[in-house]
């Protein structure tokens, strides 16, 4: 042949590859030579034009007949393996079930992931948002109105700064009044994230002027949940406060950031922020601010930018930032903090939800490789009949492609199913939580899984099904065999299986003993029959201290004269919240501080008199607050034990003196309490100075009311009577503190559930598996177990032997688990509280465990061993 | 390569209007039989190079027209020299029922479209 053909050939023999594989071995030698002689006589007759023509004509028939063949026997084996999936129902449900609860829980784990982490923000040009902090000293604060106006005037690398605070408004005119969550922003605030409203308009700069009508946005969920979706809100009023505003607009729902707000003011609606002194005092810092990166800018380019406007400050307003490094300022992603606290928990339940998978791929493999020993003759007839090797390895993965995505439409459902579940599970760590969606991300992720999945689960026998063949013609078929090979590739994947569910238990069980050791930890006072509520006053009626006063102390009175109120207290914040900190340092009589050193710093506290006592917070010495600490007495106040000891060391606090204002003031401390843990069980106790409210009115409070009865219900007569005081003022966040102390640690239990979950399921899974493997060993080797029993052995030593042989799969299983816990859950590190991952109790407490379900699921072959009649097993052969 | 055959049994009806090119097929082999080149040259031939079937078409048809038990191969070949890798296709009592069939659904049409003076009543098929 000439090299031009053969060189053609070589062509179309590659382009033959697209066909079929039977397909090919049937006709392809026999197209080649029809293909040679076509190409000679084109090239006779016509030249290079007819062989350009040929190849043509050559290329768009394999094109065309390709796809037909494909499919044409694609549904030649689907019919098949659907005949065959309904000859044997048990394995079909089994598979299917066990593949849909593997793939389900990776379409629903990866739908969150998806949402959470994998989308851009959805806001235009999410990714160039930063929110910017600013460092004094030790601390983060927020900006003030001059701060920002100076960024905004001088930064080059942002297109956009606009600035944000929360407060609270309330709305007057229905049943009750309400308190409404205010996002107070710039007028430019949703242009720079982005955000078009639903309908109306959003904030222009004229809105933002003194003295401009009262505007307002609505957040996309307050108008579905307050206005039940209704479009026409738009330029309705509603008396906030004292004044009318009138509605311009609805948010689409997009992810609110930090705060969750019912609506959106511009920042002149702020009282605080628009008096002229605020405006003028660059310590009032109560903004955050937030800004756009220019197009192609990066973060570390804004960095260097802002950094040089830190530094214009600080040589501009050195009273106003602290020289060198101890004021900063950094940019970091929006992108970023929006799901920093999802990320670690939201791949650790990836990595577990493709283990349970792994998990039940292995063991549809299994039920295969069993069905195979039943199947052999089947297969050895075909093989007869010239079903070549690729044909029947096409067969079975038909068989185990059917099977995974039967199985992952049940999987879907079961994802769909839980959806509402997951986006209140991750609304726990991200605002982004109310993307997630079953959508053509997700559909198209569990069909992928399903496909590698039918490739795990269908590789190994199919690869086996060759060896059978084989085997089964070699002994006539008579009976069938298990080829050493197969056994073992059995007893790999229930080592495997269990292997995976070992690390998978570890998992579970050291989040479990994690949240074991936070539901253990002792807050430091009583949570139990505790009401609590927060108030936050009309800034307009209650403008000055003594107005602040008399209301709490009025209610405070009332609500203790209630029957079932064992003591009444108000508290600037109640615990497990992180409500509002207010972090200061200060001045110890008689320790003036050396040059350079830092002043002692502690988080203050302003709470009513029987604060301690509504919390059983022990007073370790001196006195809690009385009555008589009001203004025009001594300013007093009482400090914890942590900052007892950190701050006073050896001495006793009690009777010294410390100033905030470098001796212009003095407060005197009468007493010291037990620590409680403020911010969260999993929280280290702060150094906190608790001061009186009668001597640090303040306009928002939360009541701590302490009960006799069950503390929710006496809430309505606690509103009753506040509602007495003052019916324009709402209470919100109503709930029992143990509600509170549940709702800090729901992460960590849900996490740990649906870790858990997982976890048994793998471990049923693959106890199953072990069980339904010893049972297939025991039926092949009945002839064996009956001549062991025939030549004298006991019942109890085959029990023994069959066990045996199980357990020393799981052991070995296990074995290699714990190799791999050790290395992988470093990586739940992030999420244990008190526990290592490497805790010793948790790896043997799962062992036993593990043990224990192997022991249960060999035992039911192993007894149906023992009890296997000689005469009949061995008249069977 | 023999090949096991598994004879699809039925009427001339149950299979439907043949296509164009599988028809043309089984004209080709209504005369002689024939590898797959002859097949192609023949029925290049006998419409003028008006169709030609690419080496993908001709063997898309010939593996249906196996299935369906239309044509069988032969297990002889005519000239010992020929390359072996040629297989010869026969058209089997079947397949010419089948091609009967069709060229009568066909001429049925033919009669109707000159009955409509669509078609000269003496021009031949």
């Amino acid at each position: 042949m000439p090299a031009a053909d053969s060189r053609a050939t070589r062509v179309y023999r590659a382009l033959l590859r697209l066909l079929p594989f039977d397909f090919r071995s049937d006709f392809g030698p026999e197209m080649e030579i029809v293909f040679q002689e076509q190409h000679k006589e084109a090239g006779r007759r016509n030249g290079t034009t007819g062989v350009l023509r040929l190849w043509w004509e050559t290329v768009v028939g394999i094109f065309r007949t390709a796809p037909a063949e494909h499919l044409a026997m694609f549904r030649q084996d689907a019919g098949f393996a659907l005949r065959m999936m309904r000859k044997s129902p048990g394995f079909t449900i089994a598979a299917i079930l066990t593949l849909g609860l593997g793939i389900g829980a990776n379409s629903a784990i990866f739908s969150v992931v998806n949402a959470v982490l994998l989308k851009p923000l959805p806001y235009e040009h999410g990714e160039r948002l930063v929110v910017l902090r600013q460092r004094l000293g030790m601390m983060d604060q927020r900006f003030s109105a001059a701060d920002t106006n100076d960024y905004r005037g001088q930064t080059r690398s942002l297109d956009g700064l606009v600035e944000y605070h929360n407060m609270n408004f309330i709305l007057l005119g229905r049943s009750e009044p309400e308190r409404v969550e205010t996002g107070v922003v710039s007028w430019n605030y949703f242009d720079v994230f982005g955000v078009k409203p639903l309908f109306g308009r959003t904030f222009r700069p004229e809105d933002e002027q003194p003295g401009a009508p009262a505007v307002l946005m609505l957040s996309y969920e307050y108008w579905i949940k307050s206005f039940g979706g209704d479009p026409t809100v738009v330029n309705k009023t509603f008396s906030m406060n004292d004044r009318v505003h009138t509605v311009i607009g609805v948010l689409p729902p997009v992810p609110q950031y930090p705060d969750e707000n019912d609506v959106y003011m511009p920042t002149t609606a702020c009282p605080f922020r628009s008096r002229p002194s605020t405006v003028a005092n660059r310590q009032a810092r109560m903004v955050q601010v937030f800004g756009r990166m220019k197009p192609g800018m990066s973060v570390s380019q804004a960095q260097a930018d802002l950094s040089g406007v830190a530094t214009n400050l600080q040589r501009a307003y050195p009273k106003d930032y602290p020289e060198g490094n101890d004021y900063s300022v950094k940019p970091s992603l929006l992108e970023e903090e929006l799901t920093q606290n999802a990320r670690p928990t939201m791949l650790v339940l990836l990595a577990a939800a493709g283990f349970v998978l792994l998990i039940a791929c292995g063991n549809v493999a299994n039920l295969n490789l069993s069905r195979m020993v039943r199947r052999e003759r089947e297969l050895a007839v075909r093989a007869a009949l010239g079903a070549g090797r690729v044909r029947m390895f096409r067969q079975l993965l038909t068989e185990s492609f059917l099977l995974a995505v039967i199985g992952g439409g049940l999987g879907l459902l079961f994802s769909w199913g839980a959806l509402s579940l997951l986006i209140s599970f991750a609304a726990r760590f991200t605002p982004r939580a109310r993307e997630i969606q079953m959508d053509a991300w997700v559909l198209g992720f569990t069909f992928l899984v399903a496909v590698l999945t039918s490739l795990l689960s269908g590789t190994a026998p199919a690869l086996a099904a060759r060896e059978t063949v084989v085997g089964a013609l070699k002994e006539g078929g008579a009976q069938s065999t298990i080829g050493r090979g197969k056994h073992r590739m059995r007893s790999l994947l229930i080592v495997a299986q269990v292997a995976v569910s070992f690390l998978l238990l570890i998992g579970a069980g050291l989040m479990l003993r994690s949240f074991m050791k936070l539901q253990h930890v002792d807050p430091g006072f009583q949570p139990e029959n505790v009401l609590t509520m927060d108030i936050a006053l009309d800034f307009v009626k209650y403008n000055t201290d003594d107005k602040q006063r008399a209301f709490f102390e009025t209610l405070l009175e009332k609500v203790q004269t209630q029957s079932g109120v064992k003591s009444a207290a108000a508290s600037m914040m109640i615990p497990f919240t992180p409500g509002m900190t207010m972090t200061s340092d200060f001045q110890i009589e008689g320790q003036a501080p050396a040059p350079g050193q830092a002043l002692p710093k502690a988080d203050f506290r302003i709470v009513s008199p029987s604060y301690f006592e509504a919390l059983h917070i022990p007073i370790l010495t001196g006195r809690g607050f009385v009555q008589t600490d009001r203004p025009g007495n001594p300013v007093v106040a009482i400090v914890n034990r942590s900052a007892a000891k950190h701050l006073w060391g050896e001495h006793d606090p009690v009777g010294t003196r410390f100033t905030g204002d470098e001796g212009k003031t003095w407060t005197q401390i009468v007493g010291v309490v037990g620590d409680i843990k403020q911010y969260g069980l999993d929280k280290d106790v702060a150094d906190e100075i608790y001061v009186p409210m009668a001597q640090f009115p303040m306009m928002q409070a939360s009541l701590v009311i302490k009960t006799t009865v069950e503390p929710m219900s006496i809430a309505r007569g606690v509103i009753e009577l506040l509602h007495a005081v003052d019916p324009n003022q709402p209470a919100a966040r109503v709930q029992s503190l143990e509600q509170v102390r549940a709702e800090s640690v729901a992460a960590p239990r849900l996490t740990t559930n649906l870790l858990g979950l997982f976890a048994l399921l793998a471990l049923a899974i693959a106890a199953t598996g072990i069980g339904g493997v010893m049972a297939l060993a025991v039926g092949q080797r009945r002839h064996e177990i009956g001549v062991r029993m025939a030549i004298g052995a006991r019942p109890g030593e085959i029990l023994r032997m069959i066990l045996r042989q199980g357990m020393v799969l799981a052991l070995v299983g296990v074995a290699l688990g714990l190799f791999g816990a050790l290395w992988l859950t470093r990586l739940l590190q992030q999420l244990l509280f008190e526990v290592t991952p490497t805790d010793p109790l948790t790896y043997l407490g799962v062992a036993v465990v593990l043990g224990l379900a192997a022991l249960v699921a060999c035992y039911v072959p192993a007894r149906r061993a023992s009890r296997v009649d000689p005469i009949i097993a061995l008249r069977i052969e | 390569m023999e090949k096991s055959l598994s004879a699809v049994q039925g009427n001339a009806e149950s299979f439907g209007p043949l296509t164009p090119a599988m028809f043309h097929v089984l004209l080709a082999l209504a005369g002689d039989d024939l590898h797959g080149y002859a097949i192609l040259k023949e029925v290049e031939l006998r419409t003028g190079g008006k169709v030609r079937l690419s080496t993908g078409t001709l063997y898309g048809i010939i593996k249906r027209l196996l299935s369906d038990g239309l044509i069988v191969e032969l297990r002889s070949r005519p000239a010992e020299t020929d390359d072996e890798r040629r297989r010869y296709y026969r058209l089997t009592p079947q397949g010419r029922h089948v091609a009967t069939a069709e060229a009568e659904r066909m001429d049925e049409i033919l009669s109707i479209a000159r009955s409509r003076n669509l078609l000269k009543k003496t021009r031949t098929a």
